[in-house]
């Protein structure tokens, strides 16, 4: 007990850990943006829009076993990326 | 023919106008002549920083409405004879300049420096697109936090996108604090560099030189205390921008040993 006085306490561990999982998360995300002019032009991504949506719907609904209607799909663009936001409503 | 890097960052406050401001200095006081062209339109600080706020004439948004030429508008700086400052406008927005404008701005002076260094404002809109618009090269400013370094990642995307290689886009990692390194609680150079996967130009420690020499409004390479401490680092930062082979471990020596001499400095000063 005496000696247990002057003996540091340990820490858990740091916060590097954590900190280095979510940057890896966050950035792994990001990366799997892709231009849209390296895809296809806008014209023929409005074409097929519906397509790809139905896509993701019945990809997503067996997926995470969910009818179609629970899932959402919508699209919006940011500084040249198309960015797929998908809902998926839960029971 | 000028090198022209634009100095960016995702997130604001991490220090990329003093970064802006010390490379320049560092550079001049090797022989260079160096451009500086502040394009943080609406808050103008680098003026402020390199100690030359009550010598400005004529902003940026006077070389855009054409009333002067660029040349015309720059600013010698006080002590270096081959540092010029182009100010910005504190009374413009963004939206007064256009990616074209600086694209004839740095056209102008293209011929008559060695180096231009644009400071950029944070973040990615209309400021952003300006600033990069005439760069070939960008040196990206992050700190070792995660919101600094998600945002460092997405400036680097949009980089790419605007057609700057890989090859041509360097890191600054400002204000590393190496005690907390230690202590395992902040990301290694490793860890930031793995995520963002572009070559290191250089390390910060965290610094309070860096504040003293901006109230000064001296740079801190310019404070007397060329070749020390943190004024080393930046210098080892220009000479790498010429070309020079230094390992960056070496921005992280000039803290080696500082502890126990910060230690006996604070055991021995009054007040």
């Amino acid at each position: 007990m005496f000696f247990g006085f002057f003996r540091r306490k340990k820490k858990d561990h740091g916060s590097r850990k954590e900190a280095k999982d979510r940057l890896q998360a966050i950035v792994a995300g990001r990366r799997h943006s892709v231009p849209v002019r390296e895809v296809i032009p806008a014209e023929v991504f409005k074409n097929s829009e519906q397509d790809v949506v139905r896509q993701i719907k019945s990809y997503v609904a067996e997926r995470f076993m969910v009818n179609e209607e629970n899932v959402r799909v919508q699209f919006e663009e940011h500084n040249g990326y198309v960015v797929i936001i998908t809902n998926v409503v839960f029971h | 023919m000028a090198k022209v890097y634009v100095v960016t960052s995702g997130k604001g406050g991490v220090g990329k106008t003093t970064i802006t401001a010390n490379i320049g200095c560092a550079l001049a006081s090797r022989g260079e002549k160096v451009c500086l062209i502040d394009a943080d339109i609406g808050l103008k600080n680098l003026d402020i920083t390199l100690g030359l706020e009550n010598r400005i004439v004529h902003t940026i948004l006077d070389v855009v409405n054409k009333k002067v030429s660029a040349s015309e508008a720059l600013v010698r700086h006080k002590q270096l004879k081959g540092l010029f400052l182009l100010a910005a406008s504190q009374i413009a927005t963004k939206e007064m300049l256009s990616p074209e404008d600086m694209k004839r701005i740095v056209g102008e002076l293209y011929g008559k420096f060695d180096y231009i260094l644009i400071d950029s404002p944070a973040g990615i809109e209309r400021g952003f697109r300006n600033a990069i618009a005439s760069a070939e090269k960008a040196i990206v400013v992050t700190t070792p936090e995660l919101p600094a370094i998600t945002d460092a990642d997405r400036v680097i995307g949009l980089l790419e996108n605007a057609g700057m290689g890989e090859e041509n886009i360097r890191l600054v990692i400002n204000r590393f604090k190496i005690q907390m390194v230690k202590r395992g609680d902040m990301l290694t150079k490793e860890d930031i560099q793995e995520n963002l996967s572009i070559d290191l130009l250089g390390i910060i420690p965290d610094s309070e030189e860096v504040i003293v020499a901006t109230n000064k409004g001296i740079p801190v390479v310019l404070n007397g205390n060329q070749g020390h401490g943190i004024a080393r680092v930046f210098e080892n930062i220009a000479l790498r921008l010429k070309g020079e082979m230094i390992s960056v471990e070496k921005d992280l020596q000039t803290e080696a040993g500082k502890g126990i001499i910060e230690f006996f400095k604070k055991l021995f000063s009054r007040n």
